[in-house]
């Protein structure tokens, strides 16, 4: 009897969270995981998979501040990243003011368990309306996010972690982006047509303009200070 | 034969037509490196308008393996019209200042002599391009510098590294020459049936113009016959500027200017063969 009563008080002094309340502890663990680095510099590799675009894999740095600066540098090159990517840092889909979490359940991702969790930022002036997280729990990771947002359509992100897991930090990050149809005037451009018999074909076989940006992070400096100012637009 | 050509080298080289048309040529390329030096941010953003709706674009887009891209496109008309100068001249201006039967009485036949105002044609076409080559690409790149170029298509959107740009415009001027040798073979010829230059010279232009219409709209009627003429093959240059490079359109294109080279020329000596030499 004496064992049955001390069972129940045990018991009883556990907090019954509900999943809710499981949910929002789990997005503030992560985000906290994820504020640990407050800037990075890295060396990347970008490849741009878009049915109307032909560019080559391209070597960069990429400079990152917390919560939302972002740029691409190419050692005088030109560089081509998708429209407000700052949009797309996890920083940024993890914000640092009040937000409303819903428990979204378990799932699968890549064959790993995930708790599924969905943010809507408390305030409705920014451009994302919610976002949909896959989170490895035993690790503390984002591995899959569904952006909805109001100008850019939705927005998927796969990140694949290895060697900076400790820092959240991805070593490969894959966006899925929906894309507007591109083209120009044959008279303006002038184009030799026997060249393009490939790409026409292939734009007009994909039913829904769909696009993939792969970034590789070779290599990471975290936390190296870096001031606003460097991400500001030097006039030309 | 060579002391012939040098003959027909020195008579084209000692005109001030000759020299007009390398002054022409520069002055394009100035103009357009002026433009683009003055107001070249609104042409790149208007130009990569539907990219930079969707994509971020920052670097020095604006760069002179852009601007020797935006020069080259005068291949299509302009610099045709400076290669007729000297073509259409070379049988038609001896006939208007009748030397024509003079020159015709040295120990050369008719389809020797064709064959040197050929030649002589072809070689200031190849030092005009050179010309195009050192102010468009040398100038362009001094004043604004390399980096990565950006070739904007109907249906795509190309953009080549810094070091995979420069061999792609050395191939794409050795094309430029097949053209060009395939406009002064058509202007030789059009110059065997007049007695003086203007008429081969306008009519080459004429046909040019009229041709590259039939080539650059897209019409059905023109599709049928756009791939059988020159000019939709003389902008094959092009095809260097893409990716993955299109070797077999590109080989394809200049058999077809080889071809209509060789018509030309051959046309041009049976032509002249036939013809009564009157001055």
């Amino acid at each position: 009897m004496k064992r049955l009563l001390v069972l129940c008080l045990l018991l009883l002094s556990f907090p019954n969270l509900s999943p809710a309340q499981e949910a929002e502890n789990l997005y503030y663990k992560v985000r906290n995981k994820l504020l640990s680095v407050s800037d990075y510099i890295a060396d990347v590799r970008i490849k741009l998979d878009v049915t109307f675009m032909k560019v080559p894999p391209l070597k960069g740095k990429l400079y990152f501040k917390s919560p939302d600066k972002m740029k691409l540098e190419r050692n005088g090159g030109i560089s081509i990243l998708p429209k407000n990517s700052y949009n797309l840092t996890l920083s940024n889909l993890l914000p640092p003011g009040k937000v409303t979490v819903i428990d979204g359940g378990y799932g699968t991702f890549m064959q790993r368990k995930v708790h599924i969790i969905k943010v809507i930022p408390s305030s409705d002036t920014g451009d994302i309306v919610l976002t949909k997280i896959s989170i490895d729990e035993a690790n503390l990771l984002v591995l899959h996010t569904e952006t909805t947002t109001r100008d850019n359509g939705t927005i998927n992100m796969d990140l694949q972690f290895g060697r900076y897991i400790n820092y959240a930090l991805p070593d490969r990050v894959t966006f899925f982006i929906n894309l507007k149809d591109y083209k120009l005037p044959k008279g303006v451009t002038m184009d030799y047509t026997a060249a393009d018999d490939d790409m026409m074909k292939k734009a007009k076989g994909a039913k829904v303009k769909k696009g993939k940006v792969q970034i590789d992070y070779l290599d990471y400096k975290m936390n190296t200070g870096l001031s606003d100012d460097f991400f500001k637009e030097k006039r030309q | 034969m060579i002391r012939l050509l040098r003959i027909e080298l020195y008579k084209i080289f000692h005109r001030p037509r000759t020299y007009i048309s390398f002054a022409i040529t520069a002055a394009i390329a100035f103009v357009i490196q002026l433009a683009m030096l003055a107001d070249g941010k609104s042409f790149v953003g208007f130009a990569l308008q539907g990219v930079s709706e969707q994509f971020d674009i920052k670097g020095n887009v604006l760069n002179g393996y852009l601007i020797t891209y935006l020069i080259l496109q005068t291949l299509l008309i302009h610099i045709p019209l400076l290669v007729a100068l000297v073509a259409g001249d070379a049988l038609a201006g001896e006939a208007n200042i009748g030397t024509l039967r003079l020159l015709l009485t040295k120990p050369v036949t008719r389809p020797q002599l064709v064959l040197i105002k050929f030649t002589a044609s072809v070689v200031y076409a190849m030092l005009l391009l050179l010309w195009l080559a050192v102010v468009a690409l040398g100038l362009s790149v001094l004043l604004f510098g390399t980096g990565d170029m950006i070739s904007l298509k109907s249906d795509a959107f190309v953009m080549l590294l810094k070091d995979d740009v420069l061999w792609r415009y050395f191939a794409a001027f050795a094309f430029a020459g097949l053209a060009m040798m395939c406009v002064a073979s058509l202007a030789l010829l059009l110059s065997v049936f007049a007695d003086n230059s203007i008429g081969p010279i306008i009519s080459t232009m004429g046909i040019i113009i009229v041709l590259t219409i039939f080539s650059t709209l897209q019409l059905p009627i023109f599709d049928t016959i756009s791939p059988y003429l020159f000019t939709t093959h003389m902008i094959g240059w092009k095809g260097f500027f893409d990716s993955p490079v299109p070797y077999t359109s590109i080989t394809h294109s200049a058999v077809i200017l080889l071809i209509y080279t060789f018509a030309f020329v051959a046309t041009a000596i049976i032509v002249f063969n036939k013809k009564d030499i009157q001055s």
